[in-house]
């Protein structure tokens, strides 16, 4: 499997650390106990595209949000992780 | 208490023995380190990136990459190294943490890595082959132009990867930046890729 980092360019999986589930947001702080425990701990076990972190660690260090098919590893879109490379992203 | 004196030497000084390596006859490979140098790591605060362009230009005469390029300017390198990011390589102190504090106050933090990293030279005639053992970056000229740069891994070590201005021979030269603890473990790797084409083995102090 090869990910395209917006950043770098083309690049082996052996570049790249998974940290899972991009979809999760922090809920607001007065939100309750019900949404943060669903944040913390509630994952979706999706069979199709599945919206997910990665990190370059071997390259450029930086986040990435990549749009993967679990089922065929198809990868269709990836972009920097909100306040990754802040100028392209302008977060 | 215990009193200590501190001795500046290379985290190569061991591992690099002068000379020729490997098949005998005239070397395919040239590995150089490049000994003391200043290497500063210039990165943008949150939404200060094009504030830092603008200082970097000021200072080096030259825009900074906002991507994987190397840009030589007058008396300094500056190596793209991530969004955002790069890495100023100079020699002689004219661009050091201390120089350099002034000109990016305003927009960047600053990190010296002039210890923390080990600078090595590739070149001859089977530098491009060489590396292709250990790297899967693309180094055809084609595909990798002087100027071009990728921080990438080999031999599962981030590396600062870039080519150089051609040597006199006409030949490619690849240049690489490795954090200083792993030094020792790539260049046995880079050694053992090389051997079969012969290598030439030197150190520059300067
Ligand atoms: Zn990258």
């Amino acid at each position: 499997m090869r990910i395209v980092c917006p950043f770098c360019g083309e690049r082996e999986l052996g570049e790249f650390t998974y940290l899972g589930d991009a979809k999760p947001a922090r809920p607001a702080a007065d939100a309750g106990e019900d949404a943060v425990f669903d944040y913390v701990y509630l994952r979706d076990n999706v069979a199709g595209a599945m919206s997910e972190h990665w990190y370059h660690s071997g390259g450029c260090r930086a986040w990435l949000k990549v749009t993967r098919n679990t089922l065929t590893h198809e990868i269709s879109a990836v972009e920097p992780a909100a306040g990754a490379g802040a100028a392209k992203v302008g977060a | 208490m215990a009193e200590f004196s501190w001795e500046v030497r290379s985290p190569l000084e061991r591992a690099l023995v002068a000379g020729p390596f490997g098949t005998r006859g005239d070397a395919g490979v040239s590995l150089t380190e490049i000994r003391n140098f200043d290497l500063i790591q210039v990165m943008a605060r949150r939404s200060k990136a094009a504030h830092m362009a603008e200082a970097a230009k000021g200072r080096f005469g030259v825009p900074a990459p906002d991507t994987p390029r190397a840009v030589d300017a007058a008396d300094a390198t500056l190596i793209w190294s991530g969004p955002d990011q790069f890495l100023v390589l100079s020699k002689s102190g004219k661009h050091a943490i201390e120089a350099l504090g002034q000109a990016f106050a305003a927009s960047a933090s600053l990190s010296d890595q002039s210890h923390a990293r080990v600078l090595i030279s590739v070149s001859g005639t089977k530098a491009r082959t060489m590396l292709a053992k250990l790297s899967s970056i693309d180094l055809h000229p084609d595909a990798f132009s002087i100027g071009a740069a990728a921080a990438t891994s080999i031999d599962h070590t981030s590396v600062t990867l870039w080519r150089g201005t051609d040597g006199p021979d006409g030949q490619a030269v690849f240049n690489l930046l490795v954090l200083a603890t792993f030094a020792e473990s790539l260049w046995h790797t880079m050694l053992d890729a090389a051997a079969e084409y012969g290598v030439a083995i030197a150190h520059s102090e300067a």
